[in-house]
């Protein structure tokens, strides 16, 4: 390794933050699955040459894919995998496709760059790939094992024909894969140019300089943030579709110097049905980093080079690290949940850094069918809910807690398939009361104009999200079919081919999210706006806020107080945190 | 006759000046009035004609560059706006797109700015159009009637109508206008089908209510500078500058100020592409550098990109402007070592006020502006200057972070230039390799104060040649107004595939759009031999997520069908993303661009000299610190270089507004309209 200066590290860490940015903007304007270009679920990476991811923002899974390969990694070479069993998890259900690229410059391997995506539909007995009554990942549609896409710049045409074959979208598809690949090439381009304009050693150094520094801040944050003493912390999801549930997902958290230790033991076995999370350890770390650096230092870059200072125990068999061949389609509820887990494990000694929980899962709505022309539809529309009530506000109203996602404009959705959106806005009095309030959930009623099938995908809507600080939890959340003579028919949170017709209803509503600190020492006049807006009703701001109003929504100040005054006394200490519902329900 | 253009930025007011008859120009300054920009503006233009003894009766038009309409949105006071939108869907602002920053947690720490109109002043109107443009319930006009009333007893000043697939058929926003101006005439009203008559609701809704909020403001300071103009008895016809770099005229001002957000960029993207064609180097990409920000943009082949939404402050707007990308990197971007023991340059910044340390008004953190000048690259006393730099504070500041790194002053202040440069670097990235141009096509064009300094070493990272230094390149946004022309585009969201259409209707449609653009043509008095009607379509595969907007021919059309649209989609696919498909294209929105000339004469060209630049040396002796050491860096008086001079790198050209640098390595030549060239020695 060449002695580099730290300014050449930042250029070159500069430059690889643009190489990521560029690498979403190729994907974003090529590709065809609305979830990829509408809803941004994708994740661009650049790895060293072992495989160390260095900018990115979802942990790399090189190392275990490329190791697959007896014959090696060769110049021109692009993999494709979908198989989340054959990555140690590193894509967590099939529907992710994900691409490899080696990068060499000058005969020598630099590294690789990596993007991965969910396509619309890899096959199976359900439009879009996620049935909710999967027992085992065969049920779920074709994998791909890491194969060679391009072998040595060549395209293997007999992996497009047999893409093809498996999928109701095999355009969209195929476009998809190709704005992968085309996403991984241009990153590969300028990681080229950067070890021709530094020269590969510099580089390489770089690389490793930029590993070394997040290790060392993680080390510090670890030191100042983490128990000596273990502390656990648990959570629920409500049922895994097949009638089974709750599933209790456990954590244990503690340092020992400046290493820091997570244990998933006391975490239920894995369920019958889809909603096993094979967590890739890699990923969990990546995780635990950003959540550390968005509480308590968000101007940190981070990459690979923490790991060896996390130490994840996560049980064989259990909902965390089923054993193959168990379903993990639905794994978007494990996999958020886990950050309420998390969030909950490390704000025990410290809550008041740590907001509270949220709406939990990727809710979907997935509605297929013909349309008037006898075109083929397949519709894959991802919801939002309530953000957690937070330390530095209320928590927002109905948007994503995934990175970067956006919701899908009722006009595109009108114009391309066969719906209308009657309404579309966030939940009264779903989110927790609090200091800062928990997050409204969605809202959003759906009329039917062509025959087909509907499935949903959600959770929350048994145990509710709960609030931290004396926050009040969040509303849980419900589906309801609407057929068109009026009768309404309860949906479970998750379910498949729900046979709809033309004029029926859905409505759809997520979950809320918990509040955070004390409700009745919001100031007043928050508590009138939110009423004034139509997010809260008056009822709730008298009964959580003890805010009282006049006949023309003036506030009553001396009723305002007097409540105020006798409710506090009335109801004692308040707990750090508030699970609602959660004791009657595990019972 | 005189032309006068003005362009009122956040510390000055910049005015040029130009005879009509000869082309000459002349360039002043005046601090710039925030409360009141036409304070501002009048003394300026009266500051200029005393200094050039012109009579202010002499002045036949002025071109005026605005940020009335942008600050009323960032400093959030606008009019207090009432929004009636399809109900059920009265949350349209507040849910917005649902959006949240990566990575992943990073919601925790994210803002969200309160809608430009609040819930407490939207109401939902019971009615609906579906996708297709039919009624699917009629309007309730009863009910709206009440809400109406409701909203003006409420103090609402400013109404916008925008409901669900008015793109499609705004009969009910029409009605509801008519409603609403039957109740009471003097609220102005505006409705979404006007503005942004396109589909993606959230995005329409925004900027007609966002039109809706900067309408109060700007027909004030409109009617102000009016009412100055008269007072001073002054009768010149004045003309707003558009975000698209077109001009528009006092009432298409008042009643669309949106399309006026990025006004004063757009001029020096203009003068971009001015200078670009007068050196016969048609492709620029062009960095505008300032105390807190760089603006970049890229010119091909003489004209600029247009480029259809843009960002004011968090918010997307659909409203047509010259592509410019900024990023949180100036010469005040302060420089810091946080945790991780990086060298990390802005997103803070010391702004106007302290300012960097140099300055000397009570900053102390090292900002981009203290590097150079410890480098040498900044020499304290400028030309004509009316400060000194304070050499030793801009030491001690850079001190700290050189202290962090453990390394010397002067490494650590090369240090933040190369990050600055890397950051802006960044930028020009994202308007050429980004959209398919590489850059090394382009020359580079540095503009604002602060841009000559770090241009050569811009163009050395992004291999753009020759770097151009215009003569006036502090001034160059009002001197880009001088080169305007009236536009306006007229467009629609015209959605379906190629095997849905025939040429007929794609004709037909594209020629309603383009008789549109005659009559405001009309209205804006332009002569017929001046103007053009451009028309373009948007396409992109079937369900596809972005389109690609395509110059299309109606003649061409007529004579080669549709396919002749598919084919040049497919080649521009193939060339931005490297594949094409065999899928479906379809169209998503049809536009007519209406293109007034303006007799602009020509600046005029200056005597060659000879290669000799010796007799501008100011201080044959100044240092400067390149490639770890101090070197002999003569400082020359741009003002006394002549064309065809040539100064040899490493130098420093000090000039009133602005410093160039030239690297070792590299020489600087003058040319006839005293660009300075910048080019590597071979």
């Amino acid at each position: 390794m060449v002695k580099i200066d730290s300014i050449t590290v930042d250029i070159i860490e500069n430059a690889l933050k643009n190489i990521k940015e560029e690498m979403d903007v190729t994907l974003f304007r090529s590709a065809m699955s609305p979830v990829i270009r509408e809803q941004h679920d994708c994740f661009p990476m650049i790895t060293d040459p072992e495989g160390k991811m260095v900018v990115g923002n979802f942990g790399s899974h090189v190392p275990e894919v490329v190791n697959q390969f007896e014959e090696g990694i060769h110049e021109g070479d692009v993999i494709f995998v979908s198989d989340p069993y054959s990555t140690g998890g590193s894509i967590s259900h099939i529907n992710d496709w994900m691409i490899i690229l080696p990068i060499f410059h000058q005969n020598e391997i630099v590294g690789y760059s990596s993007m991965f995506g969910h396509v619309m539909d890899v096959g199976g007995p359900v439009p879009s790939s996620m049935p909710v009554t999967a027992t085992t990942i065969f049920g779920e549609g074709v994998r791909f094992p890491p194969v060679k896409l391009y072998d040595k710049g060549v395209l293997n045409e007999s992996i497009i024909k047999i893409m093809k074959a498996n999928t109701r979208t095999p355009l969209e598809n195929y476009s998809d894969l190709m704005a992968l690949v085309a996403s991984c090439r241009t990153a590969e381009k300028r990681v080229k140019e950067l070890c021709e304009r530094f020269g590969t050693e510099k580089y390489l150094s770089a690389l490793n300089a930029l590993l070394e520094r997040t290790n060392v801040m993680m080390r510090q944050l670890i030191q100042n943030f983490l128990p000596t003493e273990p502390v656990s912390f648990e959570d629920y999801i409500d049922d895994d579709g097949l009638g089974n549930g709750p599933f209790k997902m456990k954590l244990t958290v503690w340092r020992e110097g400046d290493n820091a230790y997570f244990d998933w033991g006391g975490t239920d076995k894995q369920a019958p049905g889809p909603i096993n999370y094979y967590l890739s350890e890699p990923m969990f770390k990546m995780f635990i980093g950003s959540f550390l650096i968005s509480v308590f230092d968000p101007a940190i870059n981070f990459n690979d080079g923490f790991y060896e200072v996390l130490h994840i125990k996560t049980p064989e068999g259990s909902l965390m690290r089923p054993k193959a061949p168990a379903a993990l389609g639905c794994r978007t509820h494990a996999l958020s949940r886990l950050f309420d887990v998390l969030s909950g494990a490390l704000s025990i000694n410290t809550p008041e850094n740590s907001p509270a929980a949220g709406y939990g899962t990727s809710p979907y709505f997935i509605y297929s069918g013909y349309d008037d022309e006898g075109r083929y539809f397949n519709l894959m529309e991802v919801m939002y809910g309530g953000l957690p009530g937070r330390p530095i506000g209320d928590g927002i109203d109905g948007h994503s807690w995934w990175p970067a996602f956006v919701n899908i404009p009722t006009e595109y959705l009108e114009t391309y398939y066969p719906l209308l959106v009657n309404s579309y806005k966030t939940g009264t009095d779903s989110g927790g009361a609090g200091l800062n309030r928990g997050g409204n959930c969605n809202e959003k009623l759906y009329t039917i104009l062509a025959e087909g099938t509907v499935s949903i995908h959600d959770d929350r809507s048994i145990i509710q999200p709960w609030g931290i600080n004396g926050g009040e939890p969040g509303s849980s959340s419900s589906k309801m079919l609407i057929k068109k003579d009026g009768t309404r028919i309860p949906l479970p949170s998750k379910v498949d081919n729900v046979e709809v017709e033309k004029g029926d209803q859905i409505l759809f509503i997520t979950g809320g999210s918990g509040g955070w600190g004390d409700p009745l020492e919001r100031e007043v006049e928050r508590v009138r706006l939110d009423v004034a807006r139509g997010l809260v009703s008056v009822e709730k701001a008298a009964q959580s806020y003890g805010v009282l109003f006049t006949d023309h929504l003036e506030v009553d100040q001396a009723k305002t107080e007097e409540t105020r005054a006798k409710m506090k006394l009335e109801r004692g200490k308040l707990e750090s945190f508030n699970f609602g519902n959660r004791e009657k329900v595990v019972q | 006759m005189y032309r006068v253009a003005v362009d009122v930025g956040g510390t000055f007011t910049d005015i040029v000046l130009q005879n009509e008859e000869s082309g000459e120009i002349y360039v002043t300054k005046t601090p710039s009035t925030t409360k009141d920009q036409s304070i501002g503006l009048m003394k300026g233009i009266k500051k200029v004609c005393e200094e050039c003894n012109v009579d202010i009766s002499e002045i036949r038009s002025i071109l005026h560059g605005t940020t009335v309409a942008t600050n009323a949105v960032l400093e959030e006071k606008g009019a207090k706006v009432g929004l009636i939108t399809t109900e059920g869907f009265e949350q349209i602002l507040h849910v917005a797109r649902s959006w949240t920053p990566a990575p992943i947690s990073a919601w925790m720490g994210f803002h969200k700015p309160n809608p430009l109109a609040d819930l407490i002043y939207t109401r939902g109107a019971k009615e609906r159009m579906t996708a297709k443009g039919d009624v699917y319930l009629e309007l309730d006009e009863t009910d709206i009637r009440h809400k109406i009333i409701e909203l003006y007893e409420a103090g609402v000043e400013s109404l916008t109508i925008s409901l669900l697939n008015s793109y499609a058929n705004s009969s009910h926003e029409e009605r509801i206008k008519e409603i609403a101006e039957s109740i009471n005439p003097d609220i102005p009203v505006t409705i979404s089908n006007d503005i942004l008559p396109e589909f993606r609701e959230y995005e329409r809704t925004l900027t007609t209510v966002m039109n809706a909020y900067v309408r109060p403001p700007m027909q004030r300071y409109l009617t102000n500078i009016e009412k100055k103009l008269l007072d001073e008895k002054i009768d010149s016809r004045i003309s707003i500058v558009r975000s698209d770099g077109g001009l528009m005229s006092i009432p298409a001002a008042s009643s669309r100020p949106v399309h006026t957000m990025l006004s004063g960029p757009s001029g020096g993207v203009t003068a971009s592409a001015m200078i670009g064609i007068q050196t016969g180097f048609r492709n620029v990409i062009s960095f505008d550098m300032g105390g807190t920000s760089t603006d970049v943009s890229l010119t091909y082949d003489g004209s600029p990109r247009v480029s259809r939404e843009t960002k004011v402050g968090v918010f997307p707007v659909k409203s047509p402007s010259l592509e410019v990308v900024s990023i949180g990197a100036g010469g005040g971007s302060i420089a810091h070592v946080p945790l991780t023991g990086a060298l990390r340059v802005g997103p803070q910044s010391a702004g106007s006020e302290p300012g960097p340390a140099s300055y000397d008004r009570g900053g102390e953190e090292p900002a981009v502006t203290d590097a150079n000048v410890v480098l040498g690259y900044l020499p304290p006393s400028l030309v004509g200057g009316e400060m000194k730099l304070n050499v030793d504070k801009a030491k001690d500041a850079v001190r700290k972070v050189a202290d962090k790194l453990e390394i010397d002053i002067y490494k650590a202040a090369k240090g933040i230039y190369d990050i600055v440069n890397e950051n802006m670097y960044g930028a020009t990235r994202v308007v050429s390799v980004e959209k398919g141009y590489d850059p090394r096509e382009f020359s580079l064009l540095a503009l604002g104060g602060a841009g000559p300094l770090h241009a050569n070493a811009l163009g050395k990272l992004s291999g753009s040649f020759p770097v151009i230094i215009p003569p006036t390149a502090g001034v160059l946004s009002a001197l880009g107004f001088l080169q305007s022309v009236i536009r306006n585009e007229y467009s629609k969201t015209f959605i379906y595939t190629l095997s849905q259409l025939d040429v007929s209707t794609v004709v037909s449609e594209l020629k309603g759009l383009g008789e549109e653009c005659d009559h405001w043509l009309n209205q804006e008095a332009v002569p017929e031999e001046q103007r053009t009607v451009k028309y373009e379509v948007d396409v992109r595969y079937y369900r596809q997520g972005h389109e690609i907007p395509i110059e299309v021919q109606l003649s061409k059309i007529e004579e080669n069908g549709l396919e002749l649209i598919s084919n040049q989609f497919g080649d521009i696919h193939e060339q931005t993303y490297g594949f094409k498909m065999d899928a479906e294209v379809e169209i998503v929105n049809i536009r007519a661009v209406a293109v007034g000339k303006v007799n602009s004469p020509e600046i005029p060209v200056n005597e060659a000299g000879t290669e000799d630049a010796s007799h501008a040396i100011m201080d044959p002796d100044h240092q400067a610190y390149f490639e770890e050491r101090f070197v002999k860096t003569p400082i020359y008086d741009r003002a006394l270089l002549q064309p065809a001079n040539k100064v040899i790198g490493p130098a420093i050209i000090s000039q009133k507004d602005s410093t160039t640098l030239v690297l070792p390595g590299y020489f600087a030549e003058v040319d006839q309209h005293m660009n300075l060239l910048i080019q590597e020695e071979v």
